[in-house]
């Protein structure tokens, strides 16, 4: 009983601490915005109405809301693929490249075994999407737990191999004789596109992504295997003497953490584009891991993170169509927002 | 014919090779110095669009350099003050920082696509570039090559050979005992950066004012990225950097050279590319 | 952070939102005052001189011609989930006519035509139809041969060179068009082909240019976004240059220009903005050619001899007349295989199909 009391004080602590850092973060926010609407004003265009336009395309609407939510999907998961090996201080920059792995896996299992029927296909294509981001990135686990090769290093160099394999086969093997030789793979059956909810776009990812970051956020605070992960990340030596398998851990960690950004790559592929095509992502996994780091590895944070950056990202072609501004301006103000979060951070530290 | 195909070669090698250089030196500087910047495609880009639209506003191509390598290095700034004086995570900063300038460089070169540039012009070594064949590989670029192997070797002096390097690879390897040492880790860490985004101002500014001679949004297309790797292969020195750079180059120049002479190239590249 | 600070912040945070609340709902809804809104995507920059900055034009050119149309233009959206965000977007602001300006942009505009029949959607160069999304595009190859008349009549080395983005089967059948035509007047003219893999990454379109210079090439055509970039290349090293997509190109080569291939879309536009108005708007898959006011041989430059100038005008009118064909039999592919056989001809319904360059054309189809 004692353990379970502990447990909930410790949430209600984390619940006021989440209180403060919302603040906190408001006000970081609002200092990003002021920043970029000096910008905005250097250019010659007007930061009032860009952003009432920003955000009256993307809140104001339930279309446009519900594309904030369609691109919060890959974000959220590529996100977890690097807060759950962070948990034992392990960092994960191959969310980029098990996406692409993910999405390969997915295209094989959906384009080859074309008589499916829907039911069997959706598990089918994700277990697929999550053993191949999984088997992606636990490469690097492997590496790292022989004390090989740097997991930072190696998961890095592996997007570009990865990146390099799915234009293999969208290039050679997979191309679709019909696409006038376009680089694109057939089209996945119907059966094997995730079904999407209220006429918009957001699809059966965001099921696999919520379920993600519940379970996520179970096993930390709930389980045994949260305990041992902490004892870990704080002390990977003494955990060893109390008979944790680091190694285990290292690897497993890595493959769910993979298995994520994989599904992330699944769903893509399946819902949004239908078909594998080299331009698959336009940085998720890179963003994803800008996001949990923002969340400091925290579910309701990567929520949070992944959500503010959809907004900014999504309200990208308002600034273009009202505005004459180039679309990727909006890079600016997600990166300024990231600034003033990373340039906080420090002060906390000084704080305690 | 295989004598022109080895010119070939070795002219694409340098020239596709000298801008990852350059990117490449930047990364190492700053990895010296105990800061991974996966932002460097960030500093390449700002460097190639100030660059570029410098050399439009004032039809000279040096200024066009200079104001794009001072570009990168000031663009660079804002990475360190936030992992050196704010102890931000570098690897989050460096990819914030990667999209602040594809999105800044959008916004700058907006009006500049399309405009047409003199360029830097290739110089010619007097005799030497009229030797046959070797002349034409080896004497007849512009002044950015002629520049990058000489800049490795005084990066590699600097480092390596003078008190000042020493200092920085002692911060580099452990910040607090180098601060017992009396050193200013700090002040240090900000040099090596100023001096690593000038670096990779020039890799950009060649690309756009050498190279490609234009302006297109995210013109460095990943070679940034290919220079943090490329310091991991070379093992962080300068000299080893070079051969590097050249053979990355020349993987790349190879393979279209390959498809101009008629040779299947397309699994030769993969290959190439996987033992990478 | 301190409790003070973090009120500051919260108070000038709170300013800026009800600022941003009180102009979002004091700000009048969109009044539909033109009589036409036409949207446009564009996949990569309108000032590329090249794929994009033709369109662009040609949306100029109807603005010109009917002054209470309004354009709304996107550019540089990635193909995939944004493109159909955007498409929806325009709706929302009143677009009634929308030209998604990339071939991969079909998928999107066909689910988004599906969710919006009123609005109309004219696509470039698309395969599939719906009622209410038509699609449009230029048969090239004919243009290209003409092209490769004016080249192979021009070039001093019999070496032409193209830069070309990837394989797809249009592409091909173009490379194709044009070597055939430099053949039928210069039986020594080989082509050579590089492909990038890439529509946009001008350092290495520059080095693949270079690499063609360095093996003779005289005559540079290139098939990606921008031209820029290889037509500079190629006039610095004295060689030719054959342009495609954008009428004005000829600036960034004036001494080496050959002619180019050039969209002109600014009468179709305004064709299609005048059905969509009068309510004859209705979807065809429509197909032009030589004899159409869209496709359009740019002017010659100094290089080309006058009776090459000859010759192609002459041509154009034979394609025109129906009395030539490009793809005429007997073709063999580049690997020795019979393509079309004597006596017969490729149809150009059919280039999507075609995967094989033509004997003489050095490069590798797939």
């Amino acid at each position: 009983m004692g353990r379970v009391d502990k447990a909930t004080a410790g949430i209600d602590l984390f619940r006021n601490k989440r209180v403060a850092s919302l603040i906190r973060f408001s006000g970081l926010f609002g200092l990003a915005l002021s920043v970029f609407a000096v910008v905005l004003l250097v250019f010659g265009k007007n930061p009032i109405r860009a952003y009432v336009d920003i955000f009256s395309a993307t809140l104001g609407s339930s279309y446009g809301f519900s594309e904030v939510l369609v691109k919060m999907i890959p974000l959220a998961l590529t996100a977890l693929a690097v807060a759950i090996p962070s948990r034992i201080w392990l960092i994960n920059v191959g969310g980029e490249g098990q996406l692409f792995i993910g999405a390969l896996f997915a295209t094989w299992g959906a384009i080859n075994f074309t008589n499916l029927p829907a039911w069997l296909f959706l598990p089918w294509i994700s277990i697929l999407g999550f053993l191949g981001g999984g088997l992606w990135a636990s490469i690097s686990g492997f590496l790292r737990a022989k004390g090989w090769a740097s997991e930072t290093i190696s998961t890095l160099l592996m997007n570009y191999v990865a990146i390099l394999l799915v234009n293999f086969f969208v290039f050679g093997p997979w191309k679709d004789p019909e696409s006038a030789n376009y680089p694109q793979s057939i089209p996945f059956p119907d059966a094997a596109i995730l079904p999407s909810f209220f006429g918009s776009r957001v699809h059966l990812g965001a099921v696999l992504a919520i379920v993600g970051l519940i379970l996520f956020h179970f096993v930390l605070s709930r389980t045994r295997w949260g305990l041992e992960m902490r004892a870990i990340g704080i002390n990977q030596e003494a955990a060893r003497r109390n008979g944790i398998s680091t190694y285990r851990y290292i690897i497993i960690l890595m493959f769910i953490g993979g298995g994520m950004a994989g599904l992330a790559g699944m769903g893509e592929v399946s819902a949004i584009h239908g078909q594998l095509r080299p331009s698959l992502s336009p940085g998720l996994g890179y963003t994803g891991f800008l996001i949990s780091w923002m969340a400091m590895g925290n579910p309701l944070g990567i929520v949070a993170a992944a959500f503010l950056i959809s907004v900014i990202t999504a309200g990208g072609d308002i600034l273009q169509m009202t505005h004459r501004i180039p679309g990727a301006a909006v890079h600016i103000l997600m990166a300024l927002v990231l600034f003033v979060v990373l340039a906080r951070r420090v002060g906390k530290v000084r704080g305690k | 014919m295989i004598g022109s195909f080895l010119i070939s070669i070795v002219s694409g090698a340098i020239h596709s090779g000298t801008p990852l250089l350059y990117a490449t030196l930047a990364e190492a500087v700053g990895e010296r110095a105990g800061i991974v910047n996966l932002g460097l495609e960030g500093v390449m880009l700002m460097g190639a669009v100030v660059g570029f639209t410098t050399t439009v506003q004032t039809g000279n191509p040096a200024l066009g350099v200079l104001a794009g390598a001072l570009a990168g290095g000031l663009f660079n700034m804002v990475f360190g003050f936030l992992v050196i004086t704010r102890r931000a995570n570098q690897l989050a900063s460096g990819l914030a920082l990667m999209f602040c300038g594809v999105g800044l460089s959008a916004l700058v070169g907006a009006s500049f696509i399309g405009s047409r540039i003199q360029g830097l012009n290739e110089i010619q070594i007097p005799f030497l570039s009229t030797i046959p064949f070797i002349g034409r590989a080896f004497f007849n670029y512009d002044i950015l090559v002629y520049l990058v192997v000489p800049t490795a070797v005084l990066v590699w002096w600097v480092l390596f050979r003078t008190r000042w390097g020493l200092s920085l690879r002692a911060v580099g390897e452990n910040p607090t005992a180098a601060f017992a040492a009396g050193k200013n880790p700090h002040r240090l860490q900000y040099q090596a950066l100023f001096i690593a985004g000038i670096l990779g101002g020039i890799a950009g500014a060649h690309l756009s004012l050498a190279i490609a001679k234009t302006w297109a949004e995210w013109m460095t297309a990943g070679r940034g990225f290919i220079a943090v790797a490329l310091v991991i292969f070379s093992k962080w020195h300068p000299l080893r950097a070079i051969a590097g750079a050249l053979l990355f180059g020349g993987a790349i120049s190879l393979q279209l050279q390959m498809q101009a002479r008629e040779c299947r190239s397309r699994p030769f590249c993969s290959t190439c590319f996987l033992t990478f | 952070m301190s409790k003070q600070n973090s009120k500051a912040m919260l108070k000038t945070l709170s300013v800026l939102v009800s600022l941003a609340l009180v102009l979002a709902v004091g700000l009048p809804e969109a009044a539909a005052q033109a009589k036409l809104k036409v949207g446009i995507i564009h996949i990569g920059s309108i000032t590329d001189a090249g794929y994009n900055q033709a369109h662009s034009e040609g949306m100029h050119l109807m603005k010109k011609n009917l002054p209470n149309v309004e354009v709304i233009q996107v550019e540089n959206v990635p193909e995939g989930a944004d493109a159909e965000r955007v498409m929806e977007n325009m709706i929302k602001q009143g677009a009634q006519l929308i030209i998604p300006a990339s071939f991969g942009y079909l998928d999107p505009a066909l689910r988004v035509a599906k969710k919006y029949p009123d609005v109309k959607f004219v696509h470039p160069g698309g395969y599939k139809l719906a009622p209410n999304l038509g699609t449009y595009w230029a048969s090239t190859p004919d243009a290209f041969y003409l092209m490769g008349i004016a080249a192979g009549k021009t070039t001093k080395t019999n070496k032409a060179g193209y830069v070309v983005a990837l394989p797809i089967s249009f592409f091909l059948a173009n490379i194709n068009a044009f070597h055939l035509g430099a053949r039928s007047v210069n039986p020594k003219m080989e082509t050579r082909v590089v492909f990038m893999g890439t529509f946009l990454d001008a350092p290495k379109e520059a080095t693949a240019a270079n690499a063609l210079l360095d093996m003779g090439v005289d005559a540079m055509g290139v098939i990606v976004d921008s031209p820029i970039t290889v037509v500079q290349a190629a006039e610095k090293r004295g060689a030719y240059s054959v342009g495609y997509h954008y009428i004005g190109v000829q600036k960034f080569a004036p001494k080496g220009w050959v002619s180019g291939i050039a969209f002109t879309w600014g009468e179709l536009y305004t064709r299609f903005a005048k059905q969509v108005m009068d309510g004859t708007w209705k979807s065809e898959a429509l197909l032009g050619n030589l004899a159409s006011d869209y496709l359009t041989i740019a002017p010659f430059g100094p290089a080309v001899p006058a009776d090459a100038i000859k010759l192609v005008n002459d041509s154009k009118q034979e394609f025109i007349a129906g009395k030539k064909n490009t793809f005429q039999g007997p073709i063999k592919d580049n690997k020795g295989a019979e393509r079309v056989k004597a006596g017969e001809f490729w149809p150009l319904t059919a280039i999507g199909k075609m995967d094989w360059l033509v004997e003489g054309v050095i490069g590798q189809p797939k």
